[in-house]
């Protein structure tokens, strides 16, 4: 069994794995430095790094996406954290993802840059993409090692597949608001741009869903919502990419808030279904790693944001030309 | 012949965990009443010292407070627990213990000139029993037609060690995680323990 | 036996529960729901004797059928919350430990291995495994050539399957490897603990197919019922109600539908009248003897106690006793053979964690044409996950191991890893329950069971040894060891389609006695190479639905 040296340390040491020391390290240090981080750069600066040519209304658009995929980035931090505790971050790497979600969340949060902050910026999202993507890859092998290779059975315990998933969106997302923020205009191929994006981030995580909560054999009702809300709000992204339609964007907006309210109420659900275990919060050391996993559900938060985002791009776009047909 | 027993586990205790959410109330209420062994009732003083110097036989204990095994099997017997089964070619159990003690005691004054069972050091002990479960009989008639073997492994052994492995300090010595509801395990693979279970056991080069 | 065996809830093995309108409520700790009760003297439409497998899933849908039954049950009704303990030997109160004299060239352990005394039987303490019979074996002597024919169709039984295993929310595997194609089973399959992967990567180290195994614990909540907490102590009581066992499925089911259940009422007698015909049942509770009228009275005490009420209700009209007149009653008994091998492995495998049968191979089950097949029959093996003390129980009767040992050995328990197998035996006439010369407490004779292996029982407990030694071995297993036993009872009162050669016809009627009915494993023709528990279910389940269906026609 291959072993981080970090662990064999532990082990070493203590005759035991990471146990709950991990988790403290992690989002203790890291999420909080990071937050810190991300909120002080959050204030625009007006220094010289500054992209002068966004519009303001465009640039409040952006905040908005940016604060999605800042949640998104918080959503991986703890579940990645919490995931890779149950794991005893057997392995170095697996510190690398709750470290890469939290760098995602402060480098979303912080206020767009130019020169080199603004390559800090992209270079942490491009990080939290690329480990998003090794991610993908370090699970993949988890579960082809396992008797059973790729099965349901693996699909459903071993290593997530789809999870790291959310480290590559929340770095895209961050990563294209960051450019866009970066240019005056162009609010409609944006606009497009971040629809297609956000439907395809609300497409993956509902297939995620979509297995997880068929391992818990949908045994609550509530547990269709997030497989059925989202798809419906991902196709009204599509087709506001593909062809935007002023009149479409209410009934979708208000999908897509529905969609960003499934995250806080997700979050919600999931702390009943962690009660639900046996010792409910009592037992909180067995059922918030046995129960379902109560960070994971907002980042339909911040995927309904950066949808709202698009639409809001659009609308720009759309007053933009009916203000020069005048 | 195997040396004297250590555990991989020391230190570890499953009783540490007590006021955690690995007990329950019943178990701790269970627990509680079996730290004062029941009176002696069913068996003789001189049965009754055989079946404890069985008992040390069987599950030596070189600890501070030993494992009271005996005193529970005699009030199973005076309770008339039973286990659901009478196996045809042996007495019932309330006669088959008295008669079996009676026999293991005879035996072992067959093997050391006169000396009781209870008088003899445990490797003398150890010596008499295997010679039973071997069939290897030197009072033939102290066991009218009881099977020798099969009260040894069916009761004797049984019993006693099915006793024992239900008890927390065997829990702990073998690194098993104890009493557990309502918090039961996370981890189920062997990468990982929870951190309420027993760290990694101790193992010698030569079992590992 | 004398009860309390336990300290816990004393009074719950000695005072009846089930009392004054109400029934203890079991996802409370203290609570009762409202039950209704029938006086003695009213003629109730079904008396059934045993709250198991058989007589539970009878009374539910009978009384959800809207008549009136009543379920009596020599065992306590307990509170599993708040009754259960974390303790081997408290536990043992689940058991029926009166004794059985067991007799024969190889006498089986009664108790602990296959005898359960509380309301909800054997699935208080069973190990969950809830396999279906291979189809085949519903007709092994036409189709197999072996044992005798069931008189029941295969595609009938399963159908009940899948009833009650969605009744039971069965947590098994999306696509199961053997057998024809059954649904997904309800619950999606537990996560496979250390000892399960053992037997997964023996298999595919040696070419067969292995599974998660299904198991009536649910793997998601389910109303009352909190997903398994993988706390492994399945064999002694699950404490946090994620078992799903007759005691908080069918039984609360039969309540609501306006049944009553009996605790603590041993049934000692069926009375008949002057036709012969059953009237009714003498039982002991509260410390007498009582008497409940009945136009039919179903037996379901499981293959020991079901016989033994048949042959203790003898009277002049029935001199070989109830049902009796072939002789029949009490023959054809059957085990499945129990045999294991254990290794030692290089890591940590803890198999205390999780139900203790996670994952199981059912090769020997469909496998006809093997050249090194040299039985008939079919075993499946799991996983296994031994409690200490069980397996300490099972080291020293192997072995006659004491002193360090069997203390160095038990040492080892956490690196250990098993696989055990549910094994086929044949019915043979002289493997039978009969009465003894002995009485229990209550003065009725007990009874003794004889059995011995056939040669085929023999050659197919040889062959599991030495399949599941080179798989343990191939998974990494070292120091090997064997072990016999044997689990399950079945047969006893077999059902059949000729009325010389069986108990009943197809539907559990006695075919002496047209209001004297029989529903538990012991109706059984053959063993088959799986846990009986999901057969006895689905046998019930269809029992129910002729019964219902005779008396609407």
């Amino acid at each position: 069994m291959t072993q981080g040296r970090i662990s064999e340390l532990l082990v070493r040491e203590t005759g035991r794995p990471v146990g709950g020391k991990g988790m403290s390290l992690i989002v203790a240090t890291a999420g909080l430095g990071f937050l810190a981080a991300g909120l002080a750069a959050r204030r625009p600066s007006g220094g010289p790094h500054t992209p002068s040519a966004t519009s303001p209304r465009k640039r409040e658009a952006l905040r908005l996406s940016r604060d999605g995929a800042a949640i998104m980035g918080s959503s991986v931090l703890l579940d990645s954290g919490m995931e890779h505790l149950r794991g005893d971050y057997r392995r170095d790497a697996m510190y690398a993802a709750p470290l890469a979600g939290a760098a995602s969340m402060a480098a979303s949060m912080a206020e767009p840059r130019t020169g080199s902050p603004g390559k800090l910026i992209e270079g942490v999202h491009v990080g939290a993409v690329a480990t998003g993507m090794a991610g993908m890859g370090f699970h993949l092998g988890n579960v082809l090692r396992r008797p059973g290779g790729l099965s349901w059975d693996n699909l459903f315990y071993a290593a997530p597949l789809g999870a790291p998933g959310a480290l590559i969106m929340s770095g895209l997302i961050g990563m294209a608001t960051h450019r866009m923020a970066r240019s005056s205009g162009q609010e409609r191929r944006h606009g497009r741009q971040l629809a297609a994006l956000s439907a395809g981030a609300m497409l993956a995580e509902t297939a995620e869903v979509a297995l997880l909560h068929y391992r818990g054999a949908y045994h609550d009702p509530a547990m269709y919502l997030p497989v059925t809300l989202p798809p419906m709000a991902a196709a009204g992204l599509l087709l506001e990419a593909a062809r935007p339609r002023r009149r479409r964007r209410g009934p979708l907006r208000l999908l897509l808030r529905g969609v960003e309210a499934l995250g806080y109420i997700g979050t919600a659900f999931h702390a009943l279904g962690v009660a639900r275990n046996s010792g409910g919060w009592r037992n909180w050391r067995q059922t918030t790693m046995a129960g379902p996993p109560m960070p994971a559900p907002i980042s339909f938060a911040g995927l309904g944001k950066s949808g709202r985002a698009a639409l809001d791009l659009l609308d720009i776009a759309d007053d933009r030309l009916g203000e020069d047909s005048k | 012949m195997t040396g004297p027993f250590r555990t991989p586990y020391p230190g570890y205790d499953v009783l540490d965990k007590w006021d955690s959410p690995s007990y329950d109330d019943a178990t701790r209420e269970v627990l509680r009443a079996r730290t004062t062994p029941p009176p002696r009732r069913f068996l003789s003083e001189a049965r009754f010292a055989v079946l404890a110097a069985l008992c040390d036989t069987v599950i030596p204990q070189p600890r501070a407070r030993p494992v009271q095994i005996a005193p529970f099997l005699n009030a199973a017997l005076h309770d008339d627990r039973g286990t659901g089964t009478r196996f045809a070619v042996m007495p019932p159990d309330r006669d088959a213990w008295p008669l079996g003690l009676d026999a293991i005691d005879a035996e072992a004054k067959a093997h050391h000139d006169g000396t009781g069972f209870a008088d003899l050091a445990r490797p003398e002990r150890t010596l008499v029993l295997k010679e039973i479960d071997a069939e290897r009989l030197r009072a033939p008639d102290a066991w009218q037609d009881m099977p020798a073997q099969k009260f040894f492994r069916a009761l004797v052994l049984k019993q006693i060690a099915q006793f024992y492995y239900s008890q927390p300090a065997a829990m702990s010595e073998i690194g098993y995680g104890g009493p557990a509801s309502p918090r039961g395990y996370v981890r189920l693979n062997a990468q990982g323990i929870d951190p309420w279970e027993a760290p990694y056991g101790q193992w010698k080069e030569t079992d590992a | 036996m004398t009860r309390p065996i336990g300290r816990r809830a004393a009074e719950a093995e000695t005072d009846p529960r089930a009392v004054n309108g109400c029934a203890p409520d079991v996802f409370s700790r203290d609570g009762t729901v409202p039950m209704r009760e029938f006086p003695e003297s009213e003629e109730v439409d079904f008396v059934i004797v045993g709250a198991g497998c058989g007589g539970s899933v009878l009374a539910a849908k009978l009384a959800e059928a809207g008549m009136s039954v009543v379920l009596f049950d020599a065992g306590p009704f307990f509170r599993p919350l708040s009754d259960f303990a974390s303790d081997e030997y408290e536990q043992e109160k689940l058991y029926w430990l009166d004794p059985r004299v067991s007799d024969g060239d190889d006498p089986i352990e009664l108790g602990a291995n296959n005898s359960g005394q509380a309301v909800g039987g054997s699935t208080v303490h069973f190990q969950m495994v809830s396999l279906r019979f291979r189809p085949e074996w519903f007709k092994s002597r036409t189709k197999l050539g072996y044992a005798r024919d069931w008189p029941v169709d295969w595609q009938e039984m399963w159908k009940y399957y899948a009833e009650v295993e969605n009744a039971l929310k069965i947590s098994g595997p999306i696509r199961y490897p053997w057998g024809p194609k059954r649904g997904r089973y309800p619950y999606r399959a537990h996560e496979v603990n250390e000892a399960g992967l053992v037997l997964a990567r023996g298999a595919e180290a040696l070419g067969v197919d292995w599974a998660p195994t299904p198991l009536c614990t649910v793997s998601a909540p389910r109303g009352k019922s909190p997903p398994c907490a993988y706390r492994g102590m399945c064999k002694i009581g699950c404490s946090v109600n994620a078992k799903q066992s007759m005691l908080i499925t069918y039984v609360p089911r039969a309540i609501r539908a306006g049944a009553e259940v009996r605790d603590l009422a041993m049934v000692g007698r069926v009375e008949t009248g002057q036709d012969g015909r059953a009237t009714g049942v003498s039982y002991h509770r509260g410390g007498e003897w009582r008497h409940q009228k009945a136009r039919n009275v179903v037996l379901a005490g499981y293959s020991i106690e079901t016989p033994r009420l048949m042959l203790n209700s003898a009277t002049s009209r029935h001199p070989q006793g109830l049902g009796n007149s072939n002789g029949m009653v009490g023959r054809n008994l059957m085990v499945h053979s129990n045999h294991a091998v254990w290794g030692e492995f290089e890591d940590e495998i803890r198999w205390y964690k999780g139900p203790p049968s996670m994952a199981t191979c059912e090769h020997w089950n469909y496998v006809d044409d093997d050249p090194t097949k040299d039985f008939d029959g079919g075993y499946s093996f799991m996983s296994q996950g031994p409690l200490p003390g069980d397996f300490a129980g099972t080291l020293t009767g192997a072995t006659g191991m004491f002193g360090d040992e069997l203390l160095t050995a038990m040492g080892k328990y956490n690196r250990m890893a098993g696989l055990k197998i549910v094994g086929e035996t044949m019915p043979a006439p002289d493997n039978r329950v009969t009465l003894a010369d002995e009485s229990d407490p209550l003065g009725l004779p007990r009874a003794r069971v004889t059995y011995a292996f056939s040669d085929n029982d023999k050659r197919l407990q040889r062959h599991s040894l030495d399949f599941m030694s080179k798989m343990l071995g191939a998974a990494g297993g070292r120091n090997l060891l064997e072990t016999s036993s044997t689990a399950h009872l079945m047969g006893g009162c077999a059902m059949g389609d000729d009325p010389e050669t069986s108990v009943t016809d197809d539907m559990g009627r006695s075919w002496d006695i047209d209001n004297l009915w029989i529903c538990d494993g012991s109706l059984m023709p053959t063993a088959g190479g799986v846990n009986p528990a999901m057969t006895i279910l689905a046998n019930a389940a269809r029992i129910a639905d002729r019964i219902v269906a005779a008396r609407n026609g």
